[in-house]
């Protein structure tokens, strides 16, 4: 059986739910407290993630943390399409890369806003924020010109990617971040794009997208 | 945004700051009130210390929060006798920042009909989305507001909840900035859980969120009772950060309630007969 | 400064067209005032104030259906085009006030770019002096500054060459017609080698004070006959360029402290918004002004007729109708009839009626039939509703008999769009009685047609499809007074709890007794009053100057209901349920007298 170590409000959490979800992987949640008991930082969580970080996930004698590895390992072991982790085709395979690697610059900066405003979490938020908007204009224009091609993802891939599961959360909750996505059309576009891909679900924070056409 | 508060009856309230349980012993604390920076400290006996600079401030310490006052307080805290009843779970369920006006989000606490659209499969579910006729008075010896019989179709009720009831409701307002609510308990008929929201005002535009949940619940761990909470306030947040002016408008012209929002309506014109400013848009003259 | 009172009379680009997505609602900002943005499946572009009149909630967070817009946070329905509100989910057996209507703004397409703004005055911008019979939008791009501050470095952006620079990029000669645009014509064709080489016209969007939105528009590109690779290039080349001239802006600016944002002033809501409004509200008694657009054969004896407004400005919208509601019609031959609409979601720019030619014609039907033509213009009445749909139901019945489809129908296009389930079942004499078969047959509810019955075949029918009740699900019955008498009758035997079943006559089949003679006292105008035998009560009220709306004046609709305060009345109406009547405070005032000497009516 799986286990995810997860805390519901953790958008790096949320990632792993996601494609849980998306390709229907049975699995237990065992709830570690972030906040405010930081759980995470005491020495049951240590014993297994000494960095002290969720989420961390378990599959059978394997355990692994980093949302990004866990969403490569989930994808190349148990999506029998292919297509959330293009194994077979290395160019495409290391645009996915490119954007699990600006995810977790994404995390960074638009989750670390989120963490001191709204967790009080000790860290720079005005920093974090325009870091925050200097990836999500890097992302928009990427996406835009993404879309005069017909490509709906991050990556160059023909359906979703773990790349898109893995920039969506903090995008998604960076408002709370005090990080609005009003200059971000093709974003906006593409979040929506996201809750429509068939088995998403929502996290607090996030709705989900009415039916598209 | 952080003009100190000029606002007298916001500066005679009591505020709450922080759980007491969640604050590190002997080490100096930093928050925000009224736009005000303060310390606090707590000393080994749970003793909490509050100053504006060097200047002490009154303390309170009630249902498991800090409180206190950068004037001269109006009256003591309020009354929430259920807190000392001897087989309750007290439980702090977490501080939360969110960029909103205090009565804002007291208006989210009193209102029901987001419940399906909001908290989707736990307080409530399309399609049953009726708000029924409810009661609403303001009791004048004790200045707050109560609410009765309400009741609402929720299919999670609370976190010891297995299955859809039809959940009764009584809301109290006892401070512009706190609000409390007695709904049903779905492990004992005969009680009522409580949940207490406490907003500090960080500056006009902005709170710290404290909740309080105080159930008959001999079956969920704290952390479950919290993890429930959380789950819930942070549905509310997105909804309260895009609300638009983020101070509540006390003109009656600026929304457009409905029946449901009665409570909200005697809460508003309570904010105006109090003259309250901070974190309100007042009504024109 | 830039001169901001003269730019809320001013039309400025607020998206680019293809912003504007199926399904999906564009956040956009001119002069510090949010808009929602969206695209209905008609393809008409909304452009509201981002703030759902109940509670402020950003509707830019809401959903776009398709037909409407719903806020996140109680689920409130706001229709394509008016933004009248169609639904609220907390009170669902009340038909929303006419009166909620979210502010909303004009809004234009053309040259790729949706135009909007507070209060433009005139037409749209026309670029004049540069070739637009082919146009290409740019990227926009946002900039931390204000136009004023962007003029000069767009300019010298585009004319001067920077040592890094594109050899083969065109040199332009700038004009400014005015100070949020900036028209750039290349000034030597001869140099630019392969590369398609256009002029620009930028147009400078005030967002909010401090930031500006750079929207620009190739000119004269043929898309269809460019290599989709070198319009990229293009179009990528143009993009660095602004955003490089974006960067520069903002760092020689990052000392400087950003303005206060510009508060836009948001309307208040109208007086009667801003108390409790009442359980529903019957609307005045306004007639507006129709043109018959349409008339169509549904079958040899129901024709479809549709009305649209006079002319398509804003202000001559048709009010926002809900399903079940209905208009009162003025006939070419004086006579004024009821129509139910069966207007589908989200369709508010005509109203749609289906019409049965009855032989035994009062004379409505007949008119309509045989008078009316294309262009004819009508009054009509304001929508009301007295058979409103309760979408909360875990099912709904809806049973119609021959043309009492109409209101049915309206409502199955509403449950159907919700995701809701529903049943329709259609009574008819004959085949050719099913109308709209194939729409009703895609659709996601059941739908089963009962063809030719006899009066005891239809009692059996029913009494086998009522046979379960369920304080749950919910009944609609519409069609002629033997069969909905036998389909209340079936329900009441079947122990429907009576708050289930709903339904609406054509007229009131029971013959009126106007032989008493009576008192009123209204209680909050302080008049005694007299009704003598033969005269109606409403009329009497009216012609002592108390208005109140009516409809049908048979007792048939529920338009001219009047509290009752004390007395007994004596119903005669058809409207009201058996424990209404017998509750005895509320009556028709069409058709109602007293049973006792004397009424207290709260009016
Ligand atoms: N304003 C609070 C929201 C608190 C709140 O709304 N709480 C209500 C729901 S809206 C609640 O906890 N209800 C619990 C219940 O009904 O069981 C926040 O900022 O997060
Ligand atoms: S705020 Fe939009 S429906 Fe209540
Ligand atoms: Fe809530």
């Amino acid at each position: 059986m799986i286990t995810l170590y997860d805390y519901e409000l953790s958008g790096n959490c949320y990632k792993i739910r996601l494609l849980l979800s998306m390709l229907g992987i049975r699995h237990e949640k065992h709830a570690i407290e972030f906040y405010p008991a930081a759980e995470h930082r005491k020495e049951a969580f240590l014993a297994i993630n000494p960095l002290g970080e969720l989420p961390v996930l378990q599959d059978g004698e394997l355990t692994l943390r980093d949302s990004q590895a866990i969403l490569v390992y989930l994808a190349s072991e148990y999506d029998t399409s292919g297509n959330w982790y293009p194994l077979q085709d290395p160019r495409t395979l290391a645009t996915v890369t490119q954007w699990l690697c600006f995810a977790n610059a994404i995390t960074a900066s638009a989750g670390g806003a989120r963490l001191a405003d709204g967790f009080f979490h000790p860290l720079d938020a005005d920093a974090c924020r325009s870091e925050a908007h200097r990836l999500f204009r890097v992302l928009d224009e990427h996406l835009w010109f993404q879309e005069r091609e017909r490509q709906d993802w991050v990556a160059t891939t023909a359906s979703p990617s773990i790349a898109d599961i893995a920039c969506f959360p903090y995008i998604m909750l960076s408002e709370e971040g005090g990080i609005s996505r009003i200059d971000y059309p093709a974003i906006r576009r593409w979040t929506d794009r996201v809750k429509r891909i068939p088995g998403f679900i929502p996290m607090p924070g996030v709705f989900p997208a009415g039916p598209g056409l | 945004m952080s003009t100190p508060c000029s606002d007298p009856v916001a500066l005679g309230l009591w505020h709450p700051l922080a759980a007491i349980e969640d604050i590190p012993p002997s080490s100096d604390q930093h928050t925000r009130l009224l736009g005000q920076a303060l310390r606090y400290r707590k000393d080994a006996g749970n003793q909490v210390a509050v100053f504006d600079g060097d200047r002490p401030l009154p303390v309170t310490q009630a249902y498991g929060y800090v409180w206190t006052c950068l004037g001269t307080p109006a009256r003591p805290l309020f009354d929430l006798p259920e807190y000392a009843e001897p087989d309750r779970r007290n439980v702090c369920a977490a501080t939360v920042g969110v960029r909103v006006s205090a009565p804002r989000a007291v208006e989210n606490f009193l209102d029901m009909g987001h419940f399906p659209f909001v908290h989707t499969g736990i307080l409530g579910v399309e399609p049953h989305t009726e708000v029924r006729e409810y009661q609403v008075e303001l009791n004048e010896d004790k200045d707050e507001i109560l609410a009765t019989e309400c009741i609402f179709y929720q299919p999670q009720a609370a976190a010891g909840a297995s299955g859809g009831i039809m959940a009764d409701y009584i809301y109290r307002v006892p401070h512009p900035y706190c609000s409390v609510l007695y709904k049903s308990c779905p492990t004992d008929e005969s009680r009522l859980d409580v949940i207490a929201l406490f907003l500090q005002p960080v500056d006009e535009e902005t709170v710290r969120a404290h909740a309080l949940v105080s159930v008959i619940d001999t079956q969920s761990s704290d952390l479950d009772i919290r993890l429930f909470q959380q789950t819930i306030f942070s549905q509310d947040k997105p909804i309260l950060e895009n609300q638009l002016p983020k101070r509540l408008p006390l003109d009656p012209r600026a929304e457009t309630p409905i029946r449901a929002d009665k409570v909200a309506i005697v809460y508003r014109r309570w904010l105006r007969a109090k003259g309250l400013q901070y974190g309100v848009i007042p009504a024109a003259a | 400064m830039i001169d901001l009172e003269a730019a809320r009379y001013l039309w400025h680009p607020i998206a680019a067209s293809s912003d504007l997505v199926p399904r999906h609602v564009f956040h956009a900002q001119i002069l510090g005032r949010e808009l929602a943005l969206w695209r209905a499946d008609d393809d008409n572009v909304n452009a509201w104030e981002n703030r759902c009149l109940h509670r402020g909630v950003r509707l830019s967070i809401g959903i776009n259906d398709g037909t409407e817009l719903l806020c996140q946070y109680h689920g409130w329905r706001y229709a394509n085009r008016t933004a009248g509100c169609t639904y609220i989910p907390a009170h669902p057996a009340d038909a929303p006030a006419r009166t909620i209507c979210n502010n909303t703004y004009p809004a234009m397409e053309q040259y790729g770019l949706v135009w909007s703004g507070e209060s433009p005055e005139g037409p749209l911008p026309v670029l004049s002096t540069v070739d637009t019979s082919f146009f290409t939008p740019l990227r926009a791009v946002t900039v931390n500054a204000t136009s004023q501050d962007l003029l000069l470095p767009l300019i010298q952006g585009y004319t001067t060459r920077l040592p890094a620079s594109d050899d083969n990029r065109p040199r332009y000669g700038a004009d400014t017609p005015d100070a949020f645009t900036i028209i750039l014509r290349v000034a030597d064709r001869s140099q630019t080698g392969s590369t398609p080489v256009a002029d620009i016209a930028f147009f400078l969007q005030p967002v909010d004070a401090g930031r500006t939105t750079i929207r620009g528009i190739l000119c004269g590109i043929d898309e269809h006959n460019t290599d989709a690779q070198t319009l990229n290039d293009l179009l990528r080349f143009h993009n660095r360029l602004l955003c490089t001239i974006r960067d520069r802006l903002e760092s020689t600016l990052a000392d400087a402290p950003s303005p206060a944002p510009w508060i836009p002033i948001i309307a208040a809501v109208s007086e009667n918004q801003a108390s409790l409004p009442a359980m529903s509200d019957t609307g005045n008694s306004t007639p507006l002004r129709i043109r018959v657009a349409s008339i169509d054969s549904l079958s040899p004896t129901v024709r479809h007729f549709r009305f649209e407004p006079l002319d398509d400005l804003p202000e001559s919208q048709l009010p926002t109708a809900q399903p079940g509601a209905h208009i009162d019609v003025q006939l070419p031959n004086g006579l004024v009839r009821q129509y139910s609409l069966i207007n589908g979601p989200g369709e508010t720019d005509h109203y749609a009626i289906a019409v049965k030619r009855e032989a035994a014609s009062r004379g409505g039907s007949q008119a309509l039939h045989e008078q009316l033509r294309v262009g004819d213009l009508l009054a009509s009445s304001v929508p009301r509703n007295n058979f409103t749909l309760r979408r909360d139901a875990e099912h709904t019945h809806l049973i119609a008999g021959g043309i009492g489809l109409t209101p049915l129908l309206a409502m199955a296009r509403a449950l159907h769009h919700m995701g809701r389930p529903y049943t329709l079942h259609h009574f008819a004499a004959q085949d050719t009685e099913l109308l709209f078969q194939s729409e009703l047959q895609a659709m996601s509810g059941e739908y089963l047609c009962h063809v030719g019955l006899t009066p005891s075949q239809t009692a059996a029918t029913m009494a086998e499809l009522l046979a379960t009740p369920d304080a749950h699900q919910h009944l609609y019955l519409c069609g002629p007074a033997p069969m909905l008498q036998c389909a209340r009758d079936t329900a009441a035997a079947c122990q429907w709890p009576e708050h289930t079943v709903h339904f609406e006559y054509f007229s009131n089949p029971e013959a009126r007794d106007d032989s008493s003679a009576f008192e009123v006292d209204l209680a909050r105008s302080g008049l005694s009053l007299n009704v003598p035998a033969g005269q109606s009560l409403l009329s009497v009220l009216r012609e002592n100057g108390v208005t109140l709306p009516s409809s049908c004046e048979q007792g048939a609709c529920g338009t001219c209901r009047v509290t009752v305060l004390d007395g007994t009345p004596d119903h005669q109406d058809v409207y009201l349920s058996e424990s209404e009547k017998a509750r005895g405070d509320c009556l028709m005032s069409c058709v109602s007298r007293a049973r006792s000497q004397k009424l207290t009516l709260d009016l």
